[in-house]
């Protein structure tokens, strides 16, 4: 007789038994038992109350029974009898006691056991449950069906208990940071952090655990818990073209989170969006999202919800990137081939992010495969990448070491054209990840980050940027309520603008951006209903605003340099998950963040009261090294509210204050953009917002259909503008030509995503406005005579379309389309004499828009034959970017020539664009 | 192979495509725009000059577009009125005027299409005396004003200028050429000295806010650049002071910074201008100008050459070759030389004239007045 065979049997029973009646609990035993048999210690029993014992007499003919019972219940008894013996009990009433070795008995059906889906083929296995607290899974048994007992029998208490442990990978062992676990019956949850780990506290007993994950298959874990334990769940990558019935949980993360204006996306989803040259993007799709718009085609940078480009915190494993693109913008800074997944935040910032005003984009790479050692690889018309990663000590250390580089200059020096034979546009990027197990309670992980750039287009000036980043984290478990990570990091950007072409000009212009990282992170798991973060950041900022300098002997540039600027930020943060009721829960944090603005220093001081400018500089103070010229100190707050109306619907509301401390000055009116970061100082106010945001989130369809409603209204203070006539770059006092001005920014946002089937994608639209207003008294001017006028990256709507069709499992077709209105620009329109020369005269500040920007691109995929053993796994994508020939404007601006002003629209891509990419993987 | 070549068309798409003129309607438009520019002089007794013109947009060919015919009157907040009359194309004088330094003014144009633009009221800004205008020399030579009020009342100021300077052909001669005949020169029409004069390119304004007191101490006026022909002789710059208010300043400080410096790397930002003249009827309709009322103040200095160290100057770029042509023998005041661009140097003794280039010969060639000034 098969173990199933057994169970169901004892299903029947139970269910015919059921409702002959409750009771007889109350039996109670009194007795003294030394040495004694365990069949006369049941004799003596069955004797003296209604009990009936049933067990295999061969398990427990040598065991021996040594207790004094007084007026004790049956069940408490033999608690004791069995404590720390191989031996479990089961009490099913009304009076039948089931005894069996090794492996413990069910009583009673899962409470969901007949609501549950009947295409579950197989049951509830016994498990053998471990004296360790950990809990290794097979994977051959469905892990879904069986029942993890966590933690020791006999610790067994009416305390809550806490469960942690990994999510990951059941393919590659790889972490899968931000799954959502969730028990239902209590409507708590928690999500997996970046290592993929989680914490939970419930009470101890029968609990049904839901893990969803964007991109895997959801899966369930049925468990009872005694006392603290571990749990690791291992998560199958989610294949929509198999004909096979994927139950999907109850209800995923999208409304029961508490995650609000953040925007989940996958490598895989990343990849099915068709981009030029065929090479997925992040940034490229992170535009997509609803609030999300960019200056330019091909600029640097990407605007959330009104923001500048520099309100983004980006960061890659907590690497912060501070230019995220290559080539300007024609491709993003984060190799494909290592990203795991992209995560926005736009309202609901978490209290350990700050620094920012509009968002932060957090992306993650792969931990790297812990199993065996693979590869992947791609070659496309620019660019070619190669990945490789594995195990270094098995289930210990894993590497993903990825490199990416164009090898563009040689198709430049191919076009019959001499301009762009002297051309010259490249890059390259790489990545290493390595992440070492050192014991159950610590591990340790390195991540590094370096990409240059080179770019000389048509034009004699040679730009040249490059990010430098490196981290090393330490996370240690203390015990599973809580752990900390401690990372210390390092971060570099700098640029150099160079200029040969005329001897007695030449010059290069270097900038460059320092900080050093140090924060810890701290994760309690207080119980059920909350979730406790908190922790203490601190970056040490050291900057080089610009150094002008003469390039080669001939050249008459008199040198010029602005001083070193450095500066503290310190920010200490807490921050609580609060479930109220399965349907309530808030989080709330607090983040209070200190900035100190240090010498050496030689700082100018003006006129009290008076517009700074050249004229009120009364003096120079010199600050020494290390002396605290400014301090700044500001509490933040973060809420965010959950309540669901139903199953599938459920409100948000949050509300988001801000500070920001390092500024970019951007001067878009120049043909190429050269950003100068600048750090707050005396005269520079650091950046504040505040966010409301309201919004619906209502599933349909088996919740493979998401959509939402959202709307926001946010404030910001000293948001900086510039004064007419301003010079940003090599400017030794910059206050002067700066406005600090006020923001106004609002919008609604809507969203529609299906996410299975074979058509999937997504479609949203975003209204979104920034108005500025200067009312700076100390800046002696008001643009557009104070009244609100357009920011530069105000694009009132934004409407995206991403789709995905899938003919069969190897070919899939992809559709995005992008529409979008103009960004504002100041006109030059008339000139005239007055004074003895030559004047513009310009309209009000962003008073006209360029055209509106409209693409449409088409992309096939084919993927190679599925044979599991074959040397490479190949895959081809081939479409047209920018199918219409549409000329969007990348850059509008004016050149003096011959005399006269002549405006110049630049169109990167004017035409459309076919390209093939093929990739591989080993 | 056949991969590179699809690339390769790919990348020719791009390039090709990649800049095009950006010309939107607004930009197309004819915007003529008022110019009004000048200031109402309350120095007593003395003229005001008040220039009219219209902008003209990027792609126009004309340089300038004075507006004629219009009338232009300043008014007295109490009710005076002291019209304006056109002496040349756009330029406008009134008689001389002695204003009420307690009342406020301003100025109202109404052009020959019937719109009418009026100025805010300004008070009058009495400027005081001008200390001295000195000057340094550090390669360039900076020329300086410096003032000051003891009642601590203007504040704001801005100088214009006038430079003289003197300079001298190449060669110096008495020869005259006209119809074919050469004849002497009347010394009072000599063409060897001559004084040419320009007027301020660059806005040179100063303010005294800062400090405790009113003064101005060394602000910049203007820089003549080392070796400048300007200094070649002898050199002179007639400073005028005007005192300003507030709002007149920023204005002017915004003006300063529009160049029309475009397409480098370190563009400035557009700037804005917000004048104080409006058309009565449309106050969206731009206008460019800033009328304000000011006494006017002036100095004058010179510079000789000898006063200055490492200075060549003087036009030595000219190439001043001499050609010989023989002389008529029969009447040796005929001259009948094919190249009109060259004129008579001197006789030789061998018989032959001495002709060079008239630009080396006549100063008035290079753009001066052969007339000394009054001043001079």
């Amino acid at each position: 007789m098969n173990r199933r065979y057994a169970f169901l049997c004892i299903c029947l029973f139970i269910f015919l038994i059921r409702g002959t009646g409750l009771g007889q609990q109350s039996n109670r035993i009194s007795g003294t038992f030394t040495n004694a048999k365990f069949s006369s210690f049941v004799e003596q029993i069955e004797q003296n109350s209604s009990f009936r014992f049933y067990y295999d007499p061969s398990d427990l003919d040598s065991f021996t029974v040594n207790i004094v019972a007084n007026d004790i219940l049956v069940d408490e008894l033999l608690k004791q009898v069995f404590n720390n013996t191989p031996f479990h009990f089961v009490i099913r009433q009304p009076a039948s006691i089931y005894v069996t070795r090794n492996v413990p008995l069910q009583s009673s059906l899962p409470d969901d056991f007949f609501e549950r889906d009947r295409t579950i083929k197989d049951t509830v296995t016994i498990v053998k449950p471990l004296t360790e607290t950990r809990v290794k899974e097979k994977i051959k048994a469905p892990a879904e069906n069986k029942l993890y007992e966590i933690g020791q029998r006999s610790a067994q208490t009416k305390e809550k208990v806490t469960l942690a442990g990994y999510v990951k990978d059941i393919k590659t062992g790889e972490p899968i940071p931000g799954a959502s676990i969730y028990i239902d019956s209590m409507a708590v949850g928690v999500l997996t952090d970046q290592f993929g780990y989680y914490s939970i506290t419930l009470p101890s007993g029968r609990h049904q655990l839901q893990i969803t994950s964007v991109g895997m298959k959801n899966t369930t874990r049925q468990l009872m818990l005694y006392s603290t334990g571990q749990l690791n769940i291992e998560l199958a990558e989610y294949i929509p073209s198999l004909k096979e019935v994927i139950v999907t949980a109850a209800r995923t993360s999208n409304t029961r989170s508490l995650s609000m204006g953040a925007n989940r996306l996958t490598i895989k989803t990343i990849k099915q969006v068709p981009v030029v040259f065929g090479e997925a993007d992040v940034l490229k799709v992170v535009l997509t999202l609803p609030g999300v718009t960019t200056v330019g085609e091909a600029s640097t940078g990407f605007n959330v919800r009104g923001g500048s480009a520099d309100q983004n915190l980006i960061i890659l494993n907590d690497l912060t990137i501070y230019n995220p693109s290559h080539l300007f913008g024609f491709f993003s800074a984060f190799n494909p081939d290592v990203v795991k997944s992209v995560e926005l935040y736009k309202s609901a910032i978490p209290e350990k992010y700050g620094g920012r005003l509009s968002s932060v984009l957090d992306v993650t790479t792969k931990e790297g495969n812990s199993k065996k050692l693979s590869g992947t690889g791609g070659i496309g018309p620019l660019t070619s990448k190669l990945t490789i990663e594995g195990p270094i000590v098995k289930d210990r250390s894993t590497f993903v070491a990825s490199g990416r580089t164009s090898y563009s200059n040689w198709l430049l020096g191919l076009i019959p054209n001499s301009a762009y034979k002297n051309s010259k546009a490249s890059f390259h990027d790489l990545n290493l990840h390595v992440s070492h197990t050192i014991n159950s309670k610590n591990s340790i992980y390195f991540n590094g980050y370096l990409s240059n750039d080179q770019f000389r287009l048509n034009n004699d000036t040679l730009y040249k940027y490059g990010n430098k980043n490196v981290n090393v984290k330490w996370k240690h478990i203390f015990n599973n309520k809580i752990y900390g990570l401690f990372t210390a990091g390092f971060d570099n950007y700098q640029y150099k603008v160079s200029s040969e072409s005329n001897k007695s000009n030449a010059f290069k212009l270097t900038f460059g951006i320092n900080q050093l990282n140090l924060r810890t992170d701290f994760s309690y798991s207080a119980g059920p209903d909350h979730l406790i973060k908190f922790g203490l950041t601190s970056i040490y900022y050291k900057l080089s605003p610009g150094n002008f300098e003469p390039s080669g002997q001939q050249s008459l540039v008199t040198p010029d340099k602005l001083q070193q600027e450095q500066a503290l930020e310190t920010a200490i943060y807490a921050g609580d998950e609060y479930t109220i009721t399965p349907d309530l829960s808030v989080s709330a944090g607090i983040r209070y963040s200190v900035f100190n603005y240090l010498g050496p220093h030689q700082q100018f001081r003006y006129a009290e009261g008076l517009p700074r400018n050249r004229n009120t500089i009364l003096d120079t103070i010199a600050y020494n090294s290390g002396k605290v010229i400014k301090t700044y100190g500001n509490p933040e707050f973060r809420f965010t509210l959950r309540y669901s109306l139903s199953e599938n619907t459920s409100v948000k509301f949050s509300f988001n204050s801000l500070r920001q401390y390092i500024h970019m000055l951007s001067n878009t009116n120049a043909i190429s953009p050269t950003d100068v970061w600048k750090l707050s100082d005396a005269y520079i106010k650091p950046q504040s917002g505040n966010q409301v945001s309201a919004g619906i989130y209502k599933n349909f369809k088996s919740n493979t259909i998401e959509t939402s409603i959202e709307v926001y209204y946010k404030q910001m203070k000293n948001y900086l503008d510039y004064k007419s006539g301003a010079v940003l770059i090599l400017n030794h006092h910059i206050e002067t030509d700066i406005i600090s001005s006020k923001g106004v920014a609002y919008g609604a946002e809507l969203f529609i995503k299906k996410t299975s089937g074979k058509l999937n994608g997504w479609m949203s639209y975003a209204y979104s406005r920034i108005r500025l207003q200067s009312n700076d008294p100390l800046a002696g001017e008001a643009v557009n005579g104070g009244k609100y006028y357009p920011a530069n990256h105000d694009k009132p709507h934004n409407a995206n379309f991403i789709g995905n069709y899938r003919f069969s499992h190897r070919y899939s077709i992809s559709l995005g389309v992008n529409y979008s209105t103009g960004r504002p620009l100041t006109l030059p329109l008339a000139i005239f004499d007055f004074a003895g020369g030559q004047r513009v005269y310009y309209s009000d500040r962003n008073k006209y828009r360029i055209p509106d920007y409209f693409r449409l691109d088409l992309s096939f995929m084919i993927e190679g034959n599925h044979r599991i053993k074959q040397l490479t796994h190949n895959s081809w994508s081939f479409g047209v970017y920018n199918l219409t020939g549409r000329k969007n404007a990348y850059s509008v601006y004016f050149v003096q020539e011959n005399g006269f002003i002549k405006g110049y629209q630049l169109s990167v891509f004017g035409t459309l664009i076919p390209f093939v990419t093929y990739n591989f993987r080993f | 192979m056949k991969m590179h070549l699809r690339y390769t068309i790919i990348c020719l798409f791009i390039m090709v495509a990649c800049r095009q003129a950006y010309e939107p309607p607004v930009i197309k438009a004819p915007n003529r725009y008022l110019v009004v520019e000048g200031v109402i002089n309350a120095t007593p007794g003395s003229i005001t000059t008040i220039n009219l013109s219209r902008t003209r947009n990027l792609l126009d060919t004309f340089l300038t577009d004075p507006v004629s015919a219009a009338q232009i009157q300043i008014e007295s907040g109490s009710g005076g009125l002291f019209f304006l009359h056109e002496t040349a194309a756009g330029r406008y004088i009134s008689d001389p005027l002695t204003l009420n330094p307690s009342h406020t003014y301003r100025l109202k144009i109404q052009t020959v299409d019937g719109k009418s633009y009026l100025s805010d009221f300004v008070p009058l800004k009495i400027s005081p005396a001008i200390d001295s205008i000195t000057w340094r020399q550090d390669k360039d030579v900076t020329i300086y004003a410096n003032t000051h009020d003891p009642l601590n009342n203007t504040r704001y100021y801005r100088w214009d200028f006038t430079e003289t300077w003197q300079y001298r052909s190449v060669h110096e001669t008495d020869l005259g050429w006209s119809n074919g005949l050469i004849f002497f020169i009347d010394p009072a029409n000599q063409i060897y000295n001559c004084w040419n004069q320009a007027e301020s390119k660059k806005i040179a304004l100063g303010s005294s806010l800062r400090l405790s007191e009113d003064v101005i101490d060394h602000a910049p006026v203007t820089v003549i650049p080392q070796h400048s022909d300007k200094i070649g002789i002898r050199y002179s710059i007639l400073v005028r002071q005007y005192a300003m208010t507030e709002e007149a300043y920023r204005y002017w400080e915004i003006l300063q910074k529009n160049t029309q410096q475009l397409g480098t790397l370190f563009d400035a930002q557009p700037s804005q201008l917000k004048g104080n003249i409006r058309n009565a009827n449309d106050a969206e309709e731009p206008v460019i100008g800033f009328v304000s009322v000011s006494t006017v103040q002036q100095q004058r200095i010179f510079i000789a050459k000898s006063q200055l160290t490492d200075w060549t100057g003087g036009f030595s770029s000219i190439d001043c070759a001499l050609i010989f042509t023989p002389q008529n023998p029969t009447n040796y005041l005929i001259l009948n030389y094919p190249d009109t661009s060259y004129g008579p140097y001197y006789f030789t003794s061998s018989g032959s004239i001495a002709l060079a280039k008239k630009i080396c010969l006549d100063c008035r060639r290079l753009g001066g007045t052969n007339q000394k000034p009054s001043f001079w």
